[in-house]
């Protein structure tokens, strides 16, 4: 296969040794149709040793080698190095304490993830004789969209809304929270309502869309959010009447 | 003022969302249409009939005048969450509280105005 070089310029920071990022500059052979990551995996194995960048599956299930490829966050493990000129840009996800290099620190995404509790919760525990719960086909298509997240984080480093608001919970987030309300199956949806509706949460997405933007299993996590802002709407004018209803 | 904005999240995005339909794209489609396309013989008349003494009849009554009032203050309050909004991009959430509680003031005082605006007609 034809091979060629091109630089890869990473950026390097070790928090022990170093006060500020910098810039590494490789000279890689690639071939035509290497990705971003097999690039990385050359300097790593070739060149450099001390690089230090997370990956796993490379074939963008994982979601573990989100980065940010010449300032656009991208999985990549399924980002063409052709896609790019002769000097391609790696840098850590944008909106993350960095732990070394490439690898960011996912600690307080996961702290967001689990207060909205992603997982379908029962009002009563059902045995197991009384069977499976049975889901129709088109209330899989209800959510089926939202539950193809891979956790990638690419959503939180292009999210306007993130970069400003610490607290805010995100997209990737939100719209797993909002996929487990939607499931037929899931009984939780009043137990994520405060935390969904409270600081950082829905309301504080300015719907600037790009997350859904470089999302790459289509997501659509702004959608799911703007779906959650008016399910929320809706349960907070209903949660009046009935108040009004029970008081009479 | 910060934790009062947060519990009126709910109404203040309803308040939004129904600005955005009204604003963006109910009255630009009313204006170009009756503003701009007719008035100047790019459209039909005869295929697009207003009956203005109707329209006006309309808005003297109560359905009128709600619509009306909506045409007016949605838009304001749509306008006071982008602002809010575009405060945070610039600066964060420093001043949230303070920014957000003058521009849903502003959009309360313009709901009032057109309230009694409508009224009047």
């Amino acid at each position: 296969m034809a091979e060629h070089t091109k630089i890869i310029a990473v950026t390097r920071f070790d928090p022990e040794r170093d006060d500020a990022p910098r810039s590494q500059e490789y000279e890689v052979p690639v071939q035509e149709d290497w990705k971003v990551l097999e690039a990385l995996n050359y300097i790593k194995d070739h060149l450099d040793p001390t690089l230090s960048h997370r990956w796993s599956c490379r074939m963008a299930v994982c979601g573990s080698c989100g980065m940010n490829v010449n300032g656009e966050p991208k999985l990549t493990c399924r980002e063409p190095l052709s896609n790019y000129g002769e000097r391609v840009e790696v840098a850590p996800l944008a909106n993350f304490p960095v732990v070394r290099d490439l690898v960011v620190e996912l600690e307080g995404f996961l702290e967001k993830l689990g207060a909205l509790k992603p997982w379908i919760m029962l009002a009563k525990q059902r045995a197991p004789e009384e069977g499976a719960t049975r889901q129709s086909p088109a209330e899989l298509a209800d959510f089926k969209q939202f539950s193809m997240c891979i956790n990638c984080m690419l959503c939180y480093a292009a999210c306007p809304v993130v970069a400003n608001e610490p607290d805010f919970l995100g997209p990737a987030a939100l719209a797993t929270a909002h996929r487990y309300n939607l499931d037929s199956r899931d009984e939780g949806a009043a137990q994520r309502a405060e935390i969904m509706r409270g600081e950082g949460g829905v309301f504080s997405c300015s719907y600037a869309n790009e997350c859904a933007e470089v999302c790459p299993k289509n997501v659509d996590p702004a959608g799911a959010i703007q779906q959650a802002k008016l399910a929320n709407v809706l349960s907070w004018a209903r949660s009046f009447v009935v108040r009004r209803r029970a008081a009479s | 003022m910060r934790g009062l904005l947060l519990r009126l999240e709910p109404l203040i995005w309803g308040l939004f969302g129904g600005g955005m339909f009204v604003g963006a794209l109910l009255l630009p489609a009313w204006c170009l249409v009756a503003g701009v396309l007719l008035p100047l013989g790019l459209l039909p008349a005869a295929e697009f009939p207003i009956l203005w003494e109707h329209l006006y009849y309309q808005l003297s009554q109560p359905l009128g005048r709600a619509v009306a009032w909506s045409a007016v203050a949605l838009p304001l309050w749509a306008g006071a969450h982008q602002a809010r909004h575009l405060v945070t991009d610039f600066g964060g959430l420093r001043w949230d509280g303070l920014v957000g509680g003058l521009c849903y003031a502003a959009a309360a005082l313009g709901s009032l105005l057109a309230a009694f605006a409508v009224l009047a007609l």
